[in-house]
Protein backbone atom coordinates (compact mmCIF):
# COMPACT_ATOMS: atom_id res chain seq x y z
CA UNK A 1 0.00 0.00 0.00
CA UNK A 2 1.42 3.34 -1.01
CA UNK A 3 1.62 6.37 1.22
CA UNK A 4 -1.32 8.74 0.97
CA UNK A 5 -1.12 11.39 -1.71
CA UNK A 6 0.97 14.30 -0.52
CA UNK A 7 -0.53 17.51 -1.80
CA UNK A 8 0.09 21.18 -1.65
CA UNK A 9 -3.31 22.75 -2.14
CA UNK A 10 -3.20 26.24 -3.49
CA UNK A 11 -6.02 28.37 -2.19
CA UNK A 12 -6.48 31.11 -4.79
CA UNK A 13 -2.71 31.42 -5.16
CA UNK A 14 -1.69 33.39 -8.26
CA UNK A 15 0.01 30.38 -9.82
CA UNK A 16 2.15 31.23 -12.81
CA UNK A 17 0.91 30.18 -16.21
CA UNK A 18 1.89 26.71 -17.36
CA UNK A 19 4.77 26.80 -19.78
CA UNK A 20 7.32 24.41 -21.24
CA UNK A 21 10.19 24.90 -23.67
CA UNK A 22 10.87 21.74 -25.60
CA UNK A 23 13.31 22.50 -28.40
CA UNK A 24 14.91 25.56 -29.88
CA UNK A 25 14.48 26.06 -33.62
CA UNK A 26 18.14 25.07 -34.04
CA UNK A 27 17.64 21.82 -32.15
CA UNK A 28 14.50 21.04 -34.15
CA UNK A 29 16.17 21.56 -37.53
CA UNK A 30 19.12 19.34 -36.56
CA UNK A 31 16.71 16.66 -35.31
CA UNK A 32 14.68 16.78 -38.53
CA UNK A 33 17.67 16.92 -40.90
CA UNK A 34 20.58 15.17 -39.17
CA UNK A 35 22.49 14.94 -42.48
CA UNK A 36 22.28 18.66 -43.24
CA UNK A 37 25.50 20.66 -43.37
CA UNK A 38 23.83 24.07 -43.60
CA UNK A 39 20.50 25.75 -42.98
CA UNK A 40 19.30 28.89 -44.76
CA UNK A 41 16.39 30.98 -43.55
CA UNK A 42 14.09 32.28 -46.26
CA UNK A 43 11.02 34.46 -46.12
CA UNK A 44 8.25 32.85 -48.12
CA UNK A 45 5.62 35.27 -49.39
CA UNK A 46 2.47 33.76 -50.90
CA UNK A 47 0.76 35.58 -53.76
CA UNK A 48 -3.01 35.79 -53.89
CA UNK A 49 -3.37 32.81 -56.25
CA UNK A 50 -1.25 30.68 -53.89
CA UNK A 51 -3.30 31.86 -50.90
CA UNK A 52 -6.45 30.63 -52.66
CA UNK A 53 -4.85 27.27 -53.49
CA UNK A 54 -3.72 26.81 -49.88
CA UNK A 55 -7.25 27.53 -48.68
CA UNK A 56 -8.68 24.99 -51.10
CA UNK A 57 -6.16 22.28 -50.20
CA UNK A 58 -6.28 22.75 -46.44
CA UNK A 59 -9.95 23.78 -46.21
CA UNK A 60 -8.73 26.47 -43.80
CA UNK A 61 -8.03 30.19 -44.11
CA UNK A 62 -4.44 30.68 -45.34
CA UNK A 63 -4.12 33.16 -42.44
CA UNK A 64 -0.81 34.77 -43.41
CA UNK A 65 1.08 35.89 -46.51
CA UNK A 66 4.54 35.57 -44.94
CA UNK A 67 5.98 32.32 -43.64
CA UNK A 68 9.23 31.61 -41.87
CA UNK A 69 10.95 28.82 -43.79
CA UNK A 70 14.37 27.28 -43.17
CA UNK A 71 15.87 25.27 -46.03
CA UNK A 72 18.17 22.35 -45.12
CA UNK A 73 21.13 21.55 -47.37
CA UNK A 74 23.76 18.85 -47.56
CA UNK A 75 26.55 20.71 -49.34
CA UNK A 76 24.62 22.21 -52.31
CA UNK A 77 21.83 19.63 -52.34
CA UNK A 78 18.49 20.75 -50.91
CA UNK A 79 17.15 18.14 -48.43
CA UNK A 80 13.88 19.75 -47.40
CA UNK A 81 12.46 22.56 -45.31
CA UNK A 82 11.34 23.38 -41.81
CA UNK A 83 8.47 25.86 -41.41
CA UNK A 84 8.03 27.68 -38.09
CA UNK A 85 4.63 28.82 -36.86
CA UNK A 86 2.58 29.66 -33.75
CA UNK A 87 -1.01 28.76 -33.02
CA UNK A 88 -3.30 30.22 -30.40
CA UNK A 89 -5.82 28.02 -28.61
CA UNK A 90 -8.29 28.54 -25.83
CA UNK A 91 -5.65 29.93 -23.50
CA UNK A 92 -2.48 28.44 -24.91
CA UNK A 93 0.12 29.54 -27.41
CA UNK A 94 2.05 26.78 -29.15
CA UNK A 95 5.20 27.40 -31.20
CA UNK A 96 5.96 24.50 -33.48
CA UNK A 97 7.99 23.41 -36.45
CA UNK A 98 7.01 21.23 -39.39
CA UNK A 99 9.75 19.39 -41.27
CA UNK A 100 8.96 18.79 -44.96
CA UNK A 101 10.47 16.52 -47.59
CA UNK A 102 11.18 17.73 -51.14
CA UNK A 103 7.90 16.20 -52.36
CA UNK A 104 6.06 18.36 -49.74
CA UNK A 105 5.18 15.37 -47.56
CA UNK A 106 5.47 15.89 -43.81
CA UNK A 107 8.70 14.52 -42.39
CA UNK A 108 8.26 15.44 -38.74
CA UNK A 109 6.34 17.75 -36.41
CA UNK A 110 7.95 19.08 -33.24
CA UNK A 111 6.48 21.42 -30.65
CA UNK A 112 9.05 24.06 -29.67
CA UNK A 113 7.24 25.68 -26.79
CA UNK A 114 3.92 25.68 -25.02
CA UNK A 115 2.56 28.61 -23.04
CA UNK A 116 -0.68 28.96 -21.13
CA UNK A 117 -2.01 32.16 -19.81
CA UNK A 118 -4.86 32.82 -17.45
CA UNK A 119 -5.14 36.42 -18.57
CA UNK A 120 -5.84 37.92 -21.97
CA UNK A 121 -2.16 37.95 -22.97
CA UNK A 122 -2.40 34.91 -25.20
CA UNK A 123 -4.39 36.89 -27.78
CA UNK A 124 -2.02 39.85 -27.57
CA UNK A 125 0.47 39.79 -30.50
CA UNK A 126 3.23 41.51 -28.49
CA UNK A 127 2.99 38.89 -25.75
CA UNK A 128 3.11 36.15 -28.38
CA UNK A 129 6.08 37.62 -30.23
CA UNK A 130 8.34 37.41 -27.20
CA UNK A 131 8.28 33.61 -27.39
CA UNK A 132 8.92 33.18 -31.10
CA UNK A 133 12.27 31.57 -31.72
CA UNK A 134 12.96 31.82 -28.00
CA UNK A 135 15.91 29.92 -26.61
CA UNK A 136 16.07 28.42 -23.17
CA UNK A 137 17.93 30.65 -20.70
CA UNK A 138 21.65 29.94 -20.41
CA UNK A 139 22.50 27.27 -17.88
CA UNK A 140 19.02 25.78 -17.92
CA UNK A 141 18.48 22.80 -20.15
CA UNK A 142 15.19 22.71 -21.94
CA UNK A 143 12.42 20.95 -20.05
CA UNK A 144 14.14 20.98 -16.66
CA UNK A 145 12.08 21.21 -13.52
CA UNK A 146 8.89 22.15 -15.29
CA UNK A 147 5.82 20.40 -14.02
CA UNK A 148 3.68 18.20 -16.18
CA UNK A 149 0.01 19.07 -16.10
CA UNK A 150 -2.78 16.63 -15.33
CA UNK A 151 -6.33 17.76 -16.02
CA UNK A 152 -9.23 17.45 -18.40
CA UNK A 153 -7.87 16.81 -21.89
CA UNK A 154 -7.32 19.99 -23.84
CA UNK A 155 -7.76 19.27 -27.53
CA UNK A 156 -5.15 20.63 -29.93
CA UNK A 157 -7.31 20.97 -33.02
CA UNK A 158 -5.74 24.36 -33.79
CA UNK A 159 -2.30 22.72 -33.85
CA UNK A 160 -3.35 19.88 -36.17
CA UNK A 161 -5.05 22.52 -38.37
CA UNK A 162 -1.80 24.50 -38.37
CA UNK A 163 0.16 21.45 -39.52
CA UNK A 164 -2.39 20.83 -42.28
CA UNK A 165 -2.10 24.45 -43.44
CA UNK A 166 1.69 24.19 -43.64
CA UNK A 167 1.44 20.92 -45.58
CA UNK A 168 -0.76 22.76 -48.09
CA UNK A 169 1.66 25.70 -48.28
CA UNK A 170 4.49 23.27 -49.00
CA UNK A 171 2.42 21.66 -51.74
CA UNK A 172 1.65 25.03 -53.36
CA UNK A 173 4.83 27.03 -52.83
CA UNK A 174 7.79 24.80 -51.88
CA UNK A 175 7.48 21.43 -53.62
CA UNK A 176 10.24 20.65 -56.14
CA UNK B 1 16.61 15.97 -19.52
CA UNK B 2 15.36 15.76 -23.10
CA UNK B 3 11.71 16.63 -23.51
CA UNK B 4 9.72 16.76 -26.75
CA UNK B 5 6.06 17.08 -27.67
CA UNK B 6 3.90 16.27 -30.69
CA UNK B 7 0.21 16.55 -31.54
CA UNK B 8 -1.17 12.99 -31.30
CA UNK B 9 -4.42 11.42 -30.05
CA UNK B 10 -6.13 14.79 -30.57
CA UNK B 11 -4.02 16.35 -27.85
CA UNK B 12 -0.44 17.24 -27.06
CA UNK B 13 1.75 14.25 -26.17
CA UNK B 14 4.83 15.14 -24.13
CA UNK B 15 7.71 12.66 -23.72
CA UNK B 16 10.59 13.31 -21.31
CA UNK B 17 13.78 11.29 -20.85
CA UNK B 18 15.20 12.15 -17.43
CA UNK B 19 17.94 9.57 -17.09
CA UNK B 20 19.57 7.21 -19.53
CA UNK B 21 23.01 5.60 -19.81
CA UNK B 22 25.45 7.46 -22.07
CA UNK B 23 25.08 4.95 -24.92
CA UNK B 24 21.32 5.50 -25.17
CA UNK B 25 20.19 7.92 -27.89
CA UNK B 26 17.46 9.86 -26.07
CA UNK B 27 15.97 11.23 -29.30
CA UNK B 28 15.74 7.77 -30.87
CA UNK B 29 14.03 6.53 -27.67
CA UNK B 30 11.57 9.44 -27.79
CA UNK B 31 10.88 8.72 -31.48
CA UNK B 32 10.04 5.12 -30.51
CA UNK B 33 7.71 6.39 -27.77
CA UNK B 34 5.90 8.68 -30.23
CA UNK B 35 5.63 5.76 -32.67
CA UNK B 36 3.92 3.69 -29.95
CA UNK B 37 1.41 6.48 -29.35
CA UNK B 38 0.80 6.85 -33.09
CA UNK B 39 0.21 3.08 -33.37
CA UNK B 40 -2.43 3.26 -30.62
CA UNK B 41 -4.06 6.15 -32.47
CA UNK B 42 -4.17 4.21 -35.76
CA UNK B 43 -5.65 1.12 -34.12
CA UNK B 44 -8.09 2.66 -31.66
CA UNK B 45 -9.24 6.00 -33.05
CA UNK B 46 -13.00 6.46 -33.34
CA UNK B 47 -12.38 8.97 -36.15
CA UNK B 48 -10.03 6.97 -38.40
CA UNK B 49 -12.05 4.95 -40.90
CA UNK B 50 -9.52 2.09 -41.01
CA UNK B 51 -8.99 1.67 -37.26
CA UNK B 52 -9.94 -1.55 -35.45
CA UNK B 53 -12.53 0.44 -33.52
CA UNK B 54 -14.14 1.79 -36.71
CA UNK B 55 -14.24 -1.67 -38.25
CA UNK B 56 -15.84 -3.05 -35.13
CA UNK B 57 -18.38 -0.21 -35.05
CA UNK B 58 -19.41 -0.74 -38.66
CA UNK B 59 -19.57 -4.53 -38.32
CA UNK B 60 -23.10 -5.97 -38.35
CA UNK B 61 -24.40 -7.99 -35.40
CA UNK B 62 -23.35 -11.65 -35.30
CA UNK B 63 -20.10 -11.10 -37.17
CA UNK B 64 -16.54 -11.56 -35.98
CA UNK B 65 -13.85 -8.90 -36.41
CA UNK B 66 -10.13 -9.68 -36.15
CA UNK B 67 -8.26 -6.93 -34.30
CA UNK B 68 -4.67 -6.17 -33.36
CA UNK B 69 -3.48 -7.77 -30.08
CA UNK B 70 -3.17 -4.26 -28.57
CA UNK B 71 -6.81 -3.45 -29.36
CA UNK B 72 -7.91 -6.82 -28.01
CA UNK B 73 -6.00 -6.18 -24.81
CA UNK B 74 -7.64 -2.76 -24.32
CA UNK B 75 -11.08 -4.25 -24.97
CA UNK B 76 -10.30 -6.99 -22.43
CA UNK B 77 -9.28 -4.40 -19.85
CA UNK B 78 -12.46 -2.44 -20.61
CA UNK B 79 -14.52 -5.58 -19.94
CA UNK B 80 -12.68 -6.15 -16.66
CA UNK B 81 -13.25 -2.56 -15.50
CA UNK B 82 -16.88 -2.58 -16.64
CA UNK B 83 -17.46 -5.64 -14.44
CA UNK B 84 -15.50 -4.22 -11.49
CA UNK B 85 -17.43 -0.94 -11.64
CA UNK B 86 -20.89 -2.45 -12.06
CA UNK B 87 -21.22 -0.96 -15.55
CA UNK B 88 -20.20 2.60 -14.64
CA UNK B 89 -17.25 2.22 -16.99
CA UNK B 90 -18.90 1.56 -20.33
CA UNK B 91 -17.18 2.06 -23.69
CA UNK B 92 -20.46 1.67 -25.63
CA UNK B 93 -21.76 5.17 -24.80
CA UNK B 94 -20.47 6.54 -28.12
CA UNK B 95 -23.98 6.97 -29.66
CA UNK B 96 -24.67 9.58 -26.97
CA UNK B 97 -21.37 11.36 -27.71
CA UNK B 98 -22.27 11.40 -31.42
CA UNK B 99 -25.72 12.79 -30.54
CA UNK B 100 -24.03 15.57 -28.54
CA UNK B 101 -21.54 16.31 -31.32
CA UNK B 102 -18.57 15.21 -29.21
CA UNK B 103 -17.74 12.53 -31.82
CA UNK B 104 -18.44 12.23 -35.57
CA UNK B 105 -20.90 9.53 -36.68
CA UNK B 106 -19.02 6.51 -38.12
CA UNK B 107 -21.86 5.68 -40.54
CA UNK B 108 -25.51 6.32 -41.18
CA UNK B 109 -26.73 3.81 -38.61
CA UNK B 110 -27.87 5.35 -35.35
CA UNK B 111 -27.58 2.58 -32.78
CA UNK B 112 -28.77 3.25 -29.26
CA UNK B 113 -26.21 3.46 -26.46
CA UNK B 114 -26.00 0.16 -24.62
CA UNK B 115 -24.02 -1.70 -22.03
CA UNK B 116 -20.75 -2.76 -23.66
CA UNK B 117 -21.30 -6.41 -22.68
CA UNK B 118 -24.40 -6.38 -24.91
CA UNK B 119 -22.44 -4.95 -27.86
CA UNK B 120 -19.39 -7.20 -28.11
CA UNK B 121 -17.72 -10.28 -26.64
CA UNK B 122 -14.07 -11.25 -26.84
CA UNK B 123 -13.03 -14.50 -28.45
CA UNK B 124 -9.71 -16.31 -28.58
CA UNK B 125 -7.17 -15.48 -31.26
CA UNK B 126 -7.58 -11.71 -31.23
CA UNK B 127 -11.17 -11.85 -32.40
CA UNK B 128 -14.14 -9.80 -31.29
CA UNK B 129 -17.75 -10.89 -31.80
CA UNK B 130 -20.22 -8.10 -32.43
CA UNK B 131 -23.33 -9.10 -30.52
CA UNK B 132 -25.63 -6.22 -31.41
CA UNK B 133 -25.62 -2.90 -33.25
CA UNK B 134 -23.62 -0.38 -31.25
CA UNK B 135 -20.61 1.90 -31.26
CA UNK B 136 -17.66 1.62 -28.93
CA UNK B 137 -15.27 4.45 -28.23
CA UNK B 138 -11.96 3.83 -26.48
CA UNK B 139 -11.49 7.55 -25.77
CA UNK B 140 -11.79 6.83 -22.06
CA UNK B 141 -8.96 4.31 -21.88
CA UNK B 142 -6.78 4.32 -25.03
CA UNK B 143 -4.89 7.50 -24.17
CA UNK B 144 -3.76 5.80 -20.98
CA UNK B 145 -2.85 2.65 -22.87
CA UNK B 146 -0.85 4.72 -25.37
CA UNK B 147 1.09 6.22 -22.45
CA UNK B 148 1.84 2.73 -21.12
CA UNK B 149 3.07 1.59 -24.55
CA UNK B 150 5.23 4.69 -24.87
CA UNK B 151 6.77 4.03 -21.44
CA UNK B 152 7.48 0.43 -22.51
CA UNK B 153 9.16 1.76 -25.68
CA UNK B 154 11.37 4.13 -23.67
CA UNK B 155 12.36 1.32 -21.32
CA UNK B 156 13.07 -1.04 -24.21
CA UNK B 157 15.38 1.62 -25.64
CA UNK B 158 17.36 1.64 -22.39
CA UNK B 159 15.90 4.75 -20.74
CA UNK B 160 16.00 4.46 -16.95
CA UNK B 161 13.67 7.28 -15.96
CA UNK B 162 11.17 9.49 -17.71
CA UNK B 163 7.63 10.73 -18.12
CA UNK B 164 4.99 10.43 -20.83
CA UNK B 165 2.01 12.79 -20.70
CA UNK B 166 -0.85 12.50 -23.22
CA UNK B 167 -2.88 15.62 -22.56
CA UNK B 168 -3.05 15.11 -18.82
CA UNK B 169 -2.99 11.31 -18.63
CA UNK B 170 0.56 10.63 -17.62
CA UNK B 171 2.98 8.08 -16.21
CA UNK B 172 6.39 8.50 -14.68
CA UNK B 173 8.98 5.75 -14.24
CA UNK B 174 12.44 5.34 -12.81
CA UNK B 175 14.18 6.68 -9.74
CA UNK B 176 13.10 10.33 -10.11
CA UNK B 177 10.12 12.03 -8.59
CA UNK B 178 8.42 14.30 -11.15
CA UNK B 179 6.64 17.52 -10.25
CA UNK B 180 3.03 17.44 -11.43
CA UNK B 181 0.46 20.22 -11.40
CA UNK B 182 -3.21 19.23 -11.33
CA UNK B 183 -5.49 21.75 -12.99
CA UNK B 184 -7.99 23.56 -10.85
CA UNK B 185 -11.31 22.53 -12.48
CA UNK B 186 -12.92 25.88 -11.77
CA UNK B 187 -9.92 27.83 -13.12
CA UNK B 188 -8.23 25.36 -15.50
CA UNK B 189 -5.30 27.61 -16.39
CA UNK B 190 -4.24 27.48 -12.73
CA UNK B 191 -2.84 24.64 -10.68
CA UNK B 192 -5.24 23.41 -8.01
CA UNK B 193 -2.60 21.15 -6.52
CA UNK B 194 1.09 20.41 -6.87
CA UNK B 195 2.41 16.95 -6.18
CA UNK B 196 5.31 14.68 -6.87
CA UNK B 197 4.88 11.40 -8.64
CA UNK B 198 7.29 8.47 -8.67
CA UNK B 199 6.89 5.24 -10.66
CA UNK B 200 3.16 5.68 -11.02
CA UNK B 201 0.46 6.85 -13.43
CA UNK B 202 -1.98 9.69 -12.91
CA UNK B 203 -4.99 10.63 -15.01
CA UNK B 204 -7.61 13.31 -14.50
CA UNK B 205 -11.10 13.75 -15.90
CA UNK B 206 -13.26 16.85 -15.67
CA UNK B 207 -15.99 18.46 -17.72
CA UNK B 208 -14.38 21.89 -17.82
CA UNK B 209 -13.13 21.71 -21.43
CA UNK B 210 -15.95 19.69 -22.98
CA UNK B 211 -19.15 20.89 -21.25
CA UNK B 212 -21.57 22.80 -23.48
CA UNK B 213 -25.25 23.24 -24.33
CA UNK B 214 -26.81 20.98 -26.95
CA UNK B 215 -30.53 21.46 -27.60
CA UNK B 216 -30.94 23.46 -24.40
CA UNK B 217 -29.29 20.72 -22.37
CA UNK B 218 -25.88 20.72 -20.74
CA UNK B 219 -23.68 17.87 -21.98
CA UNK B 220 -20.03 16.89 -21.74
CA UNK B 221 -17.69 14.24 -23.05
CA UNK B 222 -18.10 12.35 -19.75
CA UNK B 223 -21.00 9.91 -19.53
CA UNK B 224 -22.36 7.78 -16.71
CA UNK B 225 -22.12 4.30 -18.24
CA UNK B 226 -25.09 3.03 -16.25
CA UNK B 227 -27.62 5.62 -17.48
CA UNK B 228 -26.03 7.07 -20.62
CA UNK B 229 -26.53 10.51 -19.06
CA UNK B 230 -23.90 13.25 -19.33
CA UNK B 231 -21.95 14.20 -16.24
CA UNK B 232 -22.13 17.85 -15.35
CA UNK B 233 -19.87 18.15 -12.37
CA UNK B 234 -17.69 21.08 -11.40
CA UNK B 235 -15.21 18.66 -9.79
CA UNK B 236 -12.23 16.96 -11.36
CA UNK B 237 -11.41 13.34 -10.62
CA UNK B 238 -7.83 12.15 -10.56
CA UNK B 239 -6.74 8.55 -10.22
CA UNK B 240 -3.29 7.22 -9.30
CA UNK B 241 -2.62 3.69 -10.55
CA UNK B 242 0.27 1.38 -11.47
CA UNK B 243 -0.60 1.75 -15.18
CA UNK B 244 -2.00 4.71 -17.08
CA UNK B 245 -4.76 2.73 -18.87
CA UNK B 246 -6.13 1.87 -15.41
CA UNK B 247 -5.83 5.45 -14.17
CA UNK B 248 -7.46 6.83 -17.33
CA UNK B 249 -10.44 4.44 -17.21
CA UNK B 250 -11.01 4.72 -13.48
CA UNK B 251 -11.28 8.52 -13.56
CA UNK B 252 -14.63 7.95 -15.33
CA UNK B 253 -15.80 5.67 -12.52
CA UNK B 254 -14.81 8.17 -9.83
CA UNK B 255 -16.31 11.09 -11.79
CA UNK B 256 -19.63 9.30 -12.32
CA UNK B 257 -19.99 8.00 -8.78
CA UNK B 258 -18.33 10.88 -6.92
CA UNK B 259 -16.77 8.15 -4.80
CA UNK B 260 -12.99 8.42 -4.30
CA UNK B 261 -13.15 5.09 -2.43
CA UNK B 262 -15.00 3.17 -5.16
CA UNK B 263 -14.27 -0.55 -4.74
CA UNK B 264 -13.10 -0.86 -8.37
CA UNK B 265 -10.01 1.18 -7.43
CA UNK B 266 -8.71 -1.29 -4.88
CA UNK B 267 -9.02 -4.22 -7.33
CA UNK B 268 -6.10 -2.76 -9.34
CA UNK B 269 -4.15 -0.95 -6.63
CA UNK B 270 -5.42 2.53 -7.53
CA UNK B 271 -6.49 5.49 -5.42
CA UNK B 272 -8.34 8.70 -6.21
CA UNK B 273 -8.42 12.40 -5.54
CA UNK B 274 -11.49 14.55 -6.17
CA UNK B 275 -10.89 18.26 -6.42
Amino acid sequence: MRAPVCLTLLAAAPASAFATDYLTADQAQRLMFPDATSFRAQDLALDSAQMKQVEQLAALPARSVHWHVIAAYKADALLGWMVLDNVVGKFELISYAVGLNLDASIKQVEVLSYRESHGGEVRNPAWRRQFVGKRAPAGLSVGDGIANISGATLSCTHLTDGVRRIAAIAQVALKK
Amino acid sequence: MRRRARPLLGTLVDVAVASAPAHVDADAAIDAAFAAVALTHRLMSFHEVGSDVSRLNRAPADTVVAVDPHTWQVLALAQQLCAASGGVFNIACAPRLVEWDCLPAPDLARPAWAQQTAVFALEEGGRVRKLAAGWVDLGGIAKGYAVDLAVAALRAAGVKGGCVNAGGDLRVFGPHAFPIAVRNPSAPAHAGAHLELRDEALATSACCFSAREVGGRRVSALVDGRSGEPLDTAASSSVFAPACALADALTKVVAATGDPGHPALATVGARALIM
